[in-house]
């Protein structure tokens, strides 16, 4: 758990047992279309939470207008206790909330090791002044970042990546990437949208590990959307399922996978 | 074994860095022995070297907006008139205005000024799709050119600002000499301070931001406060060319802000390689020395009645045609992961090209 949600709890109303993400009654249509429809859902603090649903089902908006890169036409997001509905993506990012793409993002210009190290916030250096007023203290910061960002390349065993130009990996690497990244970060929750597509079945397999390290050695919730049946169902709880911009369900994964009504969503969905 | 083996600081670079500086020194060479056979006279030759350190100025300061960050600012020309403007009006004896100061509050005039209008401009257009900004500054260009036409009770309109003072007036240096050393002080000032902001999380966010900017956000970076930052920074360092230029030019009317100016300095810049600040110097120098080389070349080299410069434009293109096919990315592309205090370096690695 970070030090600032530490310090919100030591001093505010702020509980552990509260949900650090609760959704309230989103709803979002892209003309005629209503990709979100009502939506209310919420994240308890530690779990790794999964989202299903079928293609198209609207999950990737969800993630959109909770991170704050979609508005909402109404409704409410909340993260850990504060509430962030129509604030900016950074200022989401701030509260403690980070998400990933469900399409890599490149970048250009950039090795593994410089974009991971775009990670970290709030960093000393990333403004104009202390670059001239403090450069050790800077140097001293960017040295940190430097080797936690080794040590969780590490820990997703692609070290060996470090000095490649970030455009260089293949989309499986990127994936680890950005989200080895957005770990940096120190978030409270992390959404993740399909962080296995187009990863192989073994660095999957790896990928999971990690996730159920990270949530159970650092209290990290996570929110992941898959596609990937094997990996979600066995890796999260809750699961959440979404159909036609609805929440279907929420329950744990064996009552999921035995509900005929995402059965049926699923099936209606394949037509 | 080549000279590299035997020069430590030659061998410390790779081959494009020592491409670039061979090319230098027979650029340098042969303006020097024509100066010396009489083509160039001295004083010309350092009234050129000037004018070059400008555009190099000009070159960094669109590199600190496209380079860096990813914004397209087609109004080089009226920031760098902006500066220009500021400077010819606080100082000129001939100035409506009536102040005649010091160049040192023309200086600060122009940063005021031209900080003041990237910030007016940045404010509806940051927060946008990046062509936002590229409209806005088209129309911007536009604008201050008229006003500065139109507006005569201010500007003098198009008889334009003379008696502008020279700079370090008291030093015993012919004054060609002393301007050429003034924007080589600016050169090694802006460029120490830009290289120390770029290889820093300062200059990591921008190159974030100009890669994928909703990522940037993501990771809880306000990308519109570092857009805007770079989008000032660039136009002030435009600006202060502008304040060069009048004291070394003496003389400032609204046709010196050709649009044309601005498409030149993105030449520079591209052709320099886009976001590196070596590379920008290079990109400016060069384009140049192709402005001004086809007017030397009229005198010089081709026979009479025959007139080289309306082909200016032709050899830029042709340029750029060749940099486009054969090095895309400039002469000196950036080379450095923006890590601050050679924290990446200890650690060795990294790209070598
Ligand atoms: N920016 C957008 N503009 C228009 N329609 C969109 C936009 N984003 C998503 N949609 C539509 O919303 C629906 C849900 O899409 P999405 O959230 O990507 O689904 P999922 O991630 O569950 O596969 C789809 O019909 C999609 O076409
Ligand atoms: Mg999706």
């Amino acid at each position: 758990m970070s030090e600032r949600l530490e310090m919100q709890i030591d001093g505010a109303d702020l509980d552990k047992d509260d949900p650090v993400l609760e959704v309230s009654g989103l709803k979002k249509s892209f003309g005629g279309l209503v990709a979100t429809d009502d939506a209310s859902l919420q994240v308890e603090r530690a779990t790794i939470t999964g989202m299903i649903g079928p293609n198209g089902a609207g999950k990737s908006t969800l993630f959109n207008l909770i991170s704050g890169f979609y508005e909402a036409d109404e409704g409410s997001v909340t993260v850990n206790g504060t509430e962030v509905t129509g604030k900016e993506p950074h200022e989401i990012a701030r509260e403690g909330l980070v998400r990933t793409f469900q399409t890599p993002r490149k970048l250009e210009g950039m090795t593994v090791r410089e974009a991971m190290m775009v990670g970290p916030q709030h960093q000393t250096g990333e403004s104009v002044l202390p670059l001239w007023l403090s450069p050790s203290s800077v140097a001293e910061e960017e040295r940190r970042n430097l080797e936690r960002a080794e040590e969780l390349l590490e820990l997703f065993e692609i070290d060996h990546l470090a000095t490649e130009m970030a455009t260089e990996v293949s989309g499986g690497q990127l994936k680890l990437i950005e989200m080895a990244r957005a770990i940096l970060s120190e978030p409270d929750v992390l959404l993740l949208d399909e962080p296995v597509a187009g990863v192989n079945p073994t660095l999957a397999k790896n990928l999971a590990g990690f996730i159920r390290e990270l949530n159970e050695e650092r209290d990290l919730t996570f929110l992941i959307i898959e596609h990937d049946m094997g990996f979600i169902m066995e890796l999260a709880d809750p699961i959440i399922v979404l159909d036609q911009g609805r929440v279907l369900m929420e329950a744990d994964p064996e009552t999921v996978r035995n509900d005929q009504r995402v059965i049926d969503a699923y099936l209606g969905g394949a037509e | 074994m080549s000279a590299a083996a035997t020069l430590p600081v030659v061998g410390a670079l790779n081959s494009t860095e020592r491409n670039v500086l061979i090319g230098l020194a027979v650029f340098f060479g042969l303006l020097f022995v024509s100066m010396l056979a009489g083509v160039i006279q001295p004083r010309y030759l350092f009234f050129l070297l000037s004018l070059a350190g400008m555009y190099v100025l000009l070159t960094m300061g669109l590199n600190v907006q496209w380079g860096y960050a990813g914004l397209i600012n087609f109004s080089v020309a009226a920031f760098w008139g902006i500066g220009a403007y500021c400077a010819a009006l606080v100082t000129a004896s001939n100035s409506p205005l009536g102040l005649e100061l010091h160049p040192v509050f023309g200086l600060v005039a122009a940063v005021v000024v031209s900080a003041l209008v990237a910030v007016l401009i940045g404010i509806p257009t940051l927060r946008l799709r990046e062509d936002y900004l590229a409209i806005a500054t088209l129309g911007l260009a536009e604008v201050v050119r008229l006003l500065i036409l139109n507006e005569e009770q201010w500007t003098n309109g198009s008889a334009g600002v003379s008696g502008i003072p020279r700079l370090f007036e008291g030093l015993p240096f012919d004054s060609v000499i002393r301007n050429f050393y003034v924007v080589l002080g600016l050169i090694v000032v802006v460029y120490l301070f830009l290289r120390r902001v770029h290889q820093s999380p300062w200059g990591r966010v921008l190159r974030t931001i100009r890669a994928d900017e909703d990522l940037a956000e993501a990771l809880g970076k306000d990308t519109y406060a570092f857009k805007m930052q770079a989008f000032v920074l660039g136009s002030v360092i435009m600006a202060a060319a502008g304040v060069f230029y009048v004291h070394l030019n003496l003389y400032l009317g609204p046709d010196d802000l050709e649009p044309i100016q601005t498409f030149y300095v993105w030449i520079a810049v591209i052709l320099g390689g886009t976001g590196s600040n070596r590379g920008a110097m290079i990109g400016g120098l060069t384009v140049v020395a192709i402005l001004e080389g086809t007017r030397f070349l009229n005198t010089a080299v081709i026979p009479a009645g025959v007139d080289v410069a309306p082909l200016r434009l032709l050899f830029v293109g042709l340029l750029i045609i060749l940099v486009i096919r054969y090095r895309e990315e400039g002469l000196l592309p950036p080379q450095h992961e923006l890590v601050a205090g050679g924290v990446a370096d200890e650690k060795g690695g990294g790209p070598d090209e």
